[in-house]
């Protein structure tokens, strides 16, 4: 038995549910453009006796679909952060006015063509201009990783900023949130709710995430790294992201810092850069991957090429008929303090040594101070350890990481050799301590720090500075095949042990300068028979003899090996003196001469440029930074920065789409699920307004009912 | 699956942008004609092209220090020719200065042309390139390579260069010499080889000459010693009226029992000697140290003896043959040289030829790595063309298909 008054009551709320239906719909069109916005239903049941209850708005929403979108934007977010910065170092070692190794080539040409003709001041100037644009080439690119490295630390800061702020904007929603839900158990909060997952999606883009709903508060979110550490608590606390550079301060490294209010003391938590994920995760990972190796790379390109030239040059004689000098200087580096350490004003700085430059590396050292400095000037053993960017240890062919223990000299000026070709001035005498630690860098400035040393076309050493004067009243037919010089530094005084025997005026030593108190250097070789010889110096005396040589290479090495008497003692203290030698071919004759002479006027000499020209041809710059000191050609390691930089881009081209298209299936799942269909909310439109037609009927059908009961009672 | 309003847009948007970008890279490739336009389009290609460029530029450096080279040693190679004719032409005189039937006159004629060639081979031993160097003068180019001072009492030509040669690389692994050095070219010559006498005692001589330069050339050559010089030297002792004992000084040993007769043609080693003396007189017979002279210096000397009317016809003689062998050793020298010139021409020309091959296979390799292949990049243009058309087609129709349009 229907009662008329359920008639009325049931229209009543057949009206209101309709009404609620089509705001519900209009609410979903209305919002068809908002970001972040998912769909609404609302839900009814009827009631017990008769009508439809209140209602129950709710979003439609797939949680698997929602976290695999989060998860699918970090990807994007990581890959898209990487690529764009790759992108920028690949374009530009794409474009071939930049490219180092055509500057090489014609640097190395232009010396060719000098060679023809070494007094030519033309071709002179062209090989200094060569030089000059290689080092511009270098320079430039040098300057653009630089500015790089600096434009990172910036977008990290800013990235940070970002999401702390989304960190504590989830925070606040999440209090929020649980405040709303306390004062309505009808209807859900959707606009926190979808501000929420806004934010939260925002975050993932920065940093890869995972969310749960909490264990304790109904609608409170957990959210943490994908590598377990706490953003977002349940209960609105949270963790903030700190930057810190330690030791590198241009180097920014990671940590979470917890919020806790007091009495609870906050802790730092460290994290993984590279694990991070996100765009966060894609800055460091393309920092440490590739920014970094990558100016290392061409630091260590740039440094052996000059050093190599230089070492070359040295060992020639300039148009000005002196010793050649350096047409490269590389720059000192100094090292940096670790925060630990007990006095951060320490310092130490570092240079390659002259001529070692194939033995340096891309990575960085640790000086780790072993032992108490003690004496004057102070001593102290310290550990020199070969790290990687990020800072791990490198590995040697046995897998040990690759250390040295020296002792060191403190002492302003006193220079210590140690691993990858550098070496070390400790200038803070005793002040050092144990456990003290400095982090050195030789290569991460190189390529921008790199000048010319001269840019008088007069100083290329074309000629080398000795000649070897056949005497015309040979008999035999033996005659010169090569002249090596290996050294010509010049220090009369012989503290330098490399000192060679060349006077610095335009001569080799005689008895006075020398280092020896009865002989000269070595300025002739007489021969005694076809096998035998002798060799003297500038005052005619008999340093020593040799008998029954084999062949006729390299006579100096032969006397200073097997000589008779031996080879004057302060000769071979020195590392390596005279520093040079002569090869002959042919059958000498008893009485034969040759006689070794400074290079005076000898400005056609092309000896020393051929052989500078041919560097270009050989292997100079390590290949890799282990104990196999491989080594490839200038050209050889531009290409193989070149492919590591191009291969690095392509990598990321290939994630990046694949990445893409993750998460434009996952968008399409969410979307599917949440997004608005305009058909599906007019199709509702015209049902909800159907719904409401035929309520607002049961009202007119009621009415006509008690209408009609009123009647038949009248 | 549910399709919702925004995921027609997103999707239409999304293919159209894919197809624009797809369109854009293949026409900058049809553009530039590269394939590889960044080192992430084929890191590895990418390095090779780089090593392909560096050996296709070091080719044409080669190949221009190969026209270098070539330059240098035909200039070398027209002043030998020049100076080979001249010696040719000296060596001419030279016989026609030792007929008998030629005058005092005659000599000073032949003396004056003479001196015209020694100037001539002076000039052009101081050859000079197109920027004013020494090219004989070794290292130090810039001094003159040869000096003449007349006033000098012997070796009135002197060498001031050096034993300096310079090479040039013509490719990786190829170098050719591309100067020589005077000294070795010139200087380096050996004049004809003599003895003279010494310790003469009781003996003299009517007559002497070497007869037979073969011979004593190869006695000189067999037994000169350069370090001692008692064994170059040979004593001989009348023994008898008959005999002749000849002593090496050096080693104290009879070498030698000739037959003798005073006055009469004695003949040792390639010498003939008319010696006059009686038992118990001896001499002595010096190997000279050989001597070099430069083909200027050997004409110089030839032509002071023709300008020198107080020489005996046994010294003049003696100068001719100076002169003779000293102008076909000095022939034989530059023939030597003008033909390792030649060697090393062929050289420099061949190994162009191969570096040619060289250039074009590396070309060939550059080319397939990073050259576009034009057919299939303009049918990939259509291809992608159609792609953005199509899509460019549909969407506005997709579009306007909404319930909205019916209600």
């Amino acid at each position: 038995m229907i009662r008329n008054a359920d008639l009325y009551s049931m229209a009543t709320t057949g009206l209101n549910a309709s009404n609620k239906l089509l705001a519900t719909t209009s609410n979903n069109i209305a919002n068809i453009n908002s970001e972040g916005y998912v769909r609404e239903r609302t839900e009814f049941t009827s009631r017990l006796n008769g009508g439809v209850d209140f209602g129950y708005t709710d979003r439609v929403l797939d949680v698997f679909a929602q976290n695999q979108l989060r998860r699918d934007t970090s990807a994007v977010g990581e890959q898209q952060a990487f690529y764009d910065r790759v992108e920028g170092i690949d374009n530009i070692l794409a474009s071939e006015a930049n490219s180092i190794s055509e500057s090489m080539t014609r640097f190395f040409s232009a010396i060719q063509t000098a060679t023809d003709d070494p007094t030519n001041m033309v071709s002179r100037d062209v090989v200094m201009g060569e030089a000059s644009s290689v080092l511009n080439r270098i320079n430039q690119l040098g300057d653009y990783l630089q500015d790089k490295e600096e434009e990172v630390e910036l977008q990290i800061q800013d990235s940070v900023k970002n999401a702390n702020s989304l960190i504590n904007e989830i925070a606040n929603l999440n209090e929020a949130i649980q405040v709303a839900q306390g004062n309505s158990t009808v209807d859900t909060p959707t606009k926190l709710l979808n501000q929420r997952d806004q934010a939260i999606l925002d975050l993932s883009e920065l940093v890869a995430i995972e969310v749960r709903t909490s264990s304790t508060e109904n609608t409170g979110l957990v959210v943490s790294l994908t590598t377990g550490e706490s953003l977002v608590m349940a209960d609105g606390s949270f963790n903030a992201f700190t930057v810190s550079g330690d030791p590198d301060y241009t180097n920014r490294q990671l940590s979470l810092q917890t919020t806790y209010e007091p009495p609870k003391n906050n802790t730092t938590i460290n994290v993984l850069e590279q694990e991070l994920g996100g765009a966060l995760g894609g800055i460091y990972k393309y920092r440490e991957q590739v920014l970094e190796p990558a100016q290392r790379d061409l630091g260590k390109l740039a440094t052996s090429l000059a050093d190599t030239m230089n070492t070359q040059n040295k060992q020639g004689m300039d148009l000005d008929l002196q010793l050649g000098s350096d047409l490269f200087s590389i720059a000192d580096f100094s090292a940096i303090n670790y925060p630990s350490n007990s006095d951060l004003t320490l310092g130490i700085s570092g240079r390659i040594i002259d001529g070692a430059g194939s033995l340096v590396t891309s990575n960085d050292y640790k000086v780790t101070v072993l032992t108490t400095p003690s004496g004057a000037p102070a001593t102290f053993d310290v550990e020199v350890a070969s790290v990687t960017t990020d800072g791990l240890p490198e590995l040697d062919s046995n897998n040990d990481p690759i250390t040295e223990t020296i002792t060191v000299t403190a002492e302003k000026g006193t220079y210590n050799a140690t691993l990858g070709g550098i070496e070390l001035e400790f200038d803070d005498g005793s002040n050092y301590a144990i456990g003290d630690a400095f982090l050195i860098q030789p290569t991460r400035l190189a390529a921008s720090n790199l000048t010319m040393a001269t840019t008088r076309s007069e100083d290329l050493a074309f000629a080398k500075p000795l000649r070897i004067e056949q005497s015309i009243n040979n008999l035999g037919d033996a005659s010169l095949i090569s002249t090596t010089i290996s050294n010509s530094v010049v220090d009369l005084s012989f503290a330098n042990p490399l000192a060679s025997a060349f006077n610095g005026t335009g001569g080799l030593q005689d008895v006075s300068e020398s280092p020896s108190a009865t002989f000269g250097a070595p300025v002739a070789v007489r021969f005694t028979d076809s096998d035998a010889f002798e060799v003297l110096d500038s005052a005619g005396q008999i340093i020593t003899s040799v008998a029954g040589a084999s062949d006729l290479n390299n006579l100096l090495a032969q006397a200073k090996a097997n000589g008779n008497p031996a080879w004057p003692a302060e000769f071979s203290a020195l590392d390596d003196y005279p520093g040079y030698d002569f090869s002959l071919e042919g059958e000498p004759i008893a009485g034969d001469e040759f006689t070794l002479e400074y290079n005076t006027n000898g400005i056609n000499d092309n000896r020393n440029a051929i052989e500078m020209a041919t560097l270009q041809q050989q292997d100079f710059v390590r290949s890799g930074n282990d104990d196999q000191a491989n080594t490839t050609t200038f050209t050889e390691a531009y290409a193989s920065l070149v492919g590591q930089v191009g291969s690095a881009a392509a990598g990321a081209k290939i994630d990046l789409a694949a990445a893409t298209v993750m998460q434009e299936q996952s968008s399409n799942w969410f979307e599917s699920t949440s997004g608005v269909s305009l058909d599906e909310e007019a199709a509702n439109l015209i049902q909800f307004q159907q719904s409401y037609a035929a309520a607002a009927r049961i009202l007119t059908t009621a009415q006509e009912m008690f209408d009609t009961i009123l009647a038949a009672a009248r | 699956m549910r399709i919702t309003t925004n995921l027609i847009y997103d999707q239409n948007l999304r293919s159209i942008n894919t197809s624009q970008g797809n369109l854009s890279d293949i026409q900058t490739q049809l553009a530039t004609g590269k394939k590889l336009l960044n080192p992430s389009d084929d890191p590895v290609g990418a390095s090779q092209v780089i090593r392909l460029n560096e050996e296709l530029d070091k080719i044409t450096q080669f190949n221009r220090n190969n026209d270098l080279a070539t330059n240098a040693l035909e200039l070398q190679e027209t002043a030998l020719d020049s100076i080979n004719d001249v010696a040719n032409r000296a060596r001419q005189l030279t016989i026609q200065a030792g007929n008998g039937i030629i005058g005092e006159a005659d000599r000073v004629a032949i003396g004056a042309e003479i001196e015209q060639l020694r100037n001539q081979t002076v000039d052009l031993m101081n050859s000079q390139n197109a920027s004013g160097e020494y090219i004989f003068a070794g290292y130090q180019s810039a001094t003159q390579a040869f000096e003449f001072n007349p006033t000098a009492t012997s070796n009135q030509i002197v060498f001031n260069g050096d034993d300096g040669t310079n090479t040039m690389q013509i490719s990786d692994s190829v170098s050719i010499q591309t100067t020589s050095s005077g000294k070795t070219v010139f200087e380096d010559v050996q004049a004809r080889l003599n003895f003279s006498f010494s310790n003469i005692s009781g003996v003299s001589f009517d007559d002497y000459s070497i007869k037979n330069q073969g011979t004593f050339d190869q006695f000189h050559i067999e037994n000169f010693d350069p370090v001692n010089n008692a064994n170059n030297q040979y004593q001989f002792d009348i023994i008898s009226s008959t005999q002749i004992e000849v002593t090496n000084l050096g080693t104290g040993a009879v070498v030698d029992t000739l037959s003798f007769e005073s006055g009469e043609v004695l003949t040792y080693q390639g010498i003939e000697m008319r010696p006059v003396g009686n038992p118990g007189d001896s001499f002595q017979i010096d190997l000279n140290r050989p001597e070099k002279h430069n083909l200027a210096e050997t004409l110089n000397n030839l032509y002071l003896a023709l300008n020198d009317s107080s020489l005996t016809s046994q010294e003049f003689a003696s100068v001719l043959d100076d002169t003779l062998v000293g102008i076909d050793n000095g022939l034989d020298k530059m023939a030597r040289e003008a033909s390792s010139i030649g060697a090393r021409l062929n050289i420099a020309e061949s190994v162009k030829n191969s570096l040619l091959d060289n250039e074009v296979s590396n070309e060939q390799a550059r080319s397939a790595i990073e050259d576009v292949d034009y057919a299939a990049a303009s049918t990939e243009f259509s291809k992608q063309e159609t792609a953005l058309e199509a899509a460019f087609a549909s969407f506005p129709r997709i579009a306007n298909l909404s319930l909205f349009n019916y209600i």
